[in-house]
């Protein structure tokens, strides 16, 4: 290949890199745009990139029309954070039980593990709705905390692949000294894995601060919402107000970016080691 | 022996959180919904058996079948192109540049927005006086077009915001393709393979079990999609975008129709099943595993 050639290639492909930049972060900078404007030049056509002039405006009347907006976010964190602690504490242990244990169960209950990762959700949707009204969790967080200390099937996988790859010897030599599984599964087995349940607490949380289904479904009294569904709200009675909607969106999505920010390595590894989606 | 019980026993005391979850929040409830969608149940007057009425009347009706065929349209024309576009986006993020990883960390980026976000920003964009995209088409003379309320956009719409946050598929695809050997690259252009061929011949097959993962997750995720739906239009207008999932909870929590929503919920479920297992079942003819004699 000549020089010319291989200069053409290079600089094809960092103007194809630069297209791809466009569609994937032009939307946010819209976004950023749209809230950064005045209402009134919020609908002018044609629309400006650069709002003149810049304000924030959007974000006091966002927090005008939602009252409640800063206690839904202390909501959604409250309930991400505890969801986050629920995975990592369950999934560990569980995940340590089908690494770690000589049981004759074990390889038949993994497959059921497994199993369920593949069965839809919806098939459980309903009766899972109707027993929950039923034992008085409609309408608090217990359907939206609880079940992330039941260990998700998902997060057990993630573990448990980890697990494998910690060398059996230091379990030996933790049992020669006197230890029992326990001291292998809180001295040995965590201190090591960190990497991977930090991966695993974010995760979850993203997942949980995210969800629009389960409390849209299980909460009803508005000052349990979380904040994802208190937006929603905004959409149905401001809907002329874009500012003000991109506001509340920017707010939404900031928590997850500033983390991904800094723990940019634990979502990049989490999505390779179990290649997940959504 | 003790000792074997002993271990079963402690095997069971550590799966216990799961073996209570798997227990309470899916055999009971999946058994009580297979029950339940025999009866016309609403949650109000105790339930009655219907025999497999729910079930036959599915299909005489229309808004049931249109959500239907929409699904299908997510699942067997949205997937495919969404994995033609992840496999072009991380071989573009595989080329050997200096800055790319700074690329990667943006096209990620949007996987991470939350669905109500998404669906706000399709709305600036797309919208139809004040939107970006119909300005775009203003400067090439295009009359406005109203994204959002016509019935043909509907879904296409849906299946671009899947395209944009796809993120953790491309990484999926970033991943395979660093795994694929180097001197297979080599050997082919020593045999005179030029960069289109290679992929074709070498690239694709050994990234095979990378699309068997994304195809069989993305399409049981389509199968069910709701949030982008109901949050864009409410499955609107016409239901042109009414998925599957969304009938099923107008039926449950809008008509109270319980035991004609769980008959539904099993029908999708069974779909499900009957797909993943042919897809499954035909890999090995189309799926490269190393090691395992490719027949």
């Amino acid at each position: 290949m000549s020089r010319s050639n291989a200069r053409a290639t290079a600089l094809l492909q960092y103007l194809l890199l630069l297209i791809g930049l466009a569609v994937f972060i032009g939307p946010l900078l819209w976004l950023v745009s749209t809230m950064l404007k005045t209402q009134g030049q919020s609908l002018e056509f044609p629309p400006r990139w650069i709002p003149d002039p810049v304000t924030t405006e959007a974000f006091s009347r966002l927090f005008r029309s939602l009252p409640l907006a800063w206690h839904w976010l202390g909501n959604s964190l409250l309930i991400a954070v505890l969801v986050a602690i629920g995975t990592v504490l369950s999934g560990s242990l569980v995940a340590f039980g089908f690494a770690r244990t000589q049981a004759r169960s074990k390889n038949a209950l993994f497959i059921v593990l497994m199993a369920t990762m593949m069965i839809p959700y919806q098939t459980t949707l309903i009766p899972l709705y109707l027993i929950y009204k039923n034992i008085g969790w409609y309408d608090t967080w217990l359907p939206l905390i609880v079940p992330s200390y039941l260990a998700g099937a998902f997060y057990v996988f993630l573990f448990r692949q980890f697990f494998l790859t910690v060398p059996r010897e230091l379990d030996e030599a933790t049992y020669i000294d006197g230890g029992t599984s326990w001291t292998v599964y809180t001295r040995i087995l965590l201190p090591l894995s960190v990497p991977v349940l930090m991966t695993g607490a974010i995760f979850a949380f993203v997942f949980s601060w995210a969800d629009f289904f389960s409390p849209f479904l299980f909460l009803q009294t508005a000052e349990k919402y979380t904040f994802i569904i208190g937006l929603q709200l905004l959409i149905g009675t401001q809907s002329q107000d874009l500012p003000a909607l991109a506001a509340g969106s920017m707010i939404s999505l900031l928590p997850i970016a500033i983390l991904y920010l800094f723990a940019q390595r634990y979502f990049t590894e989490g999505v390779v080691l179990t290649g997940t989606k959504g | 022996m003790r000792s074997q019980m002993r271990e079963e026993l402690k095997f069971l005391g550590y799966i216990l959180p799961w073996l209570v979850g798997f227990l309470l929040f899916f055999l009971v409830p999946a058994g009580a919904s297979m029950v339940y969608s025999f009866t016309d149940y609403n949650a109000i007057k105790p339930p009655h058996s219907v025999g497999w009425s729910n079930y036959s009347r599915l299909f005489e009706d229309p808004i049931y079948l249109k959500s239907l065929r929409n699904t299908l349209f997510f699942v067997f024309i949205g997937v495919p192109c969404n994995l033609l576009f992840q496999i072009l986006v991380s071989s573009l993020l595989n080329v050997p540049r200096r800055g790319v990883s700074l690329f990667r960390t943006f096209y990620y980026l949007p996987y991470l927005v939350p669905m109500i976000a998404t669906v706000m920003i399709f709305r600036l964009i797309f919208s139809t006086d004040y939107g970006i995209v119909n300005h775009a088409l203003d400067w090439f003379g295009i009359a406005k077009i109203g994204w959002l309320e016509k019935e043909a956009f509907a879904k296409p719409i849906i299946v671009l915001m899947n395209m944009w946050a796809a993120g953790s598929g491309i990484l999926i695809f970033l991943a395979a393709l660093k795994g694929v050997p180097r001197h297979l690259y080599e050997a082919a252009t020593m045999d005179g393979a030029g960069k289109i061929r290679s992929f074709f011949v070498i690239t694709l097959p050994m990234i095979t079990p990378a699309i068997l993962f994304s195809l069989v997750m993305q399409m049981i995720a389509n199968f069910q999609l709701f949030t982008e739906a109901y949050l864009l239009n409410k499955g609107g207008p016409n239901y042109a975008s009414s998925t599957y999932m969304l009938n099923t909870y107008n039926t449950g929590f809008r008509d109270f129709k319980f035991g004609l929503a769980m008959a539904q919920s099993w029908i999708l479920t069974l779909i499900i099943l009957v797909i993943t297992v042919v897809v499954l079942a035909t890999s090995r003819r189309w799926v490269y595993y190393e090691g395992g004699d490719n027949r």
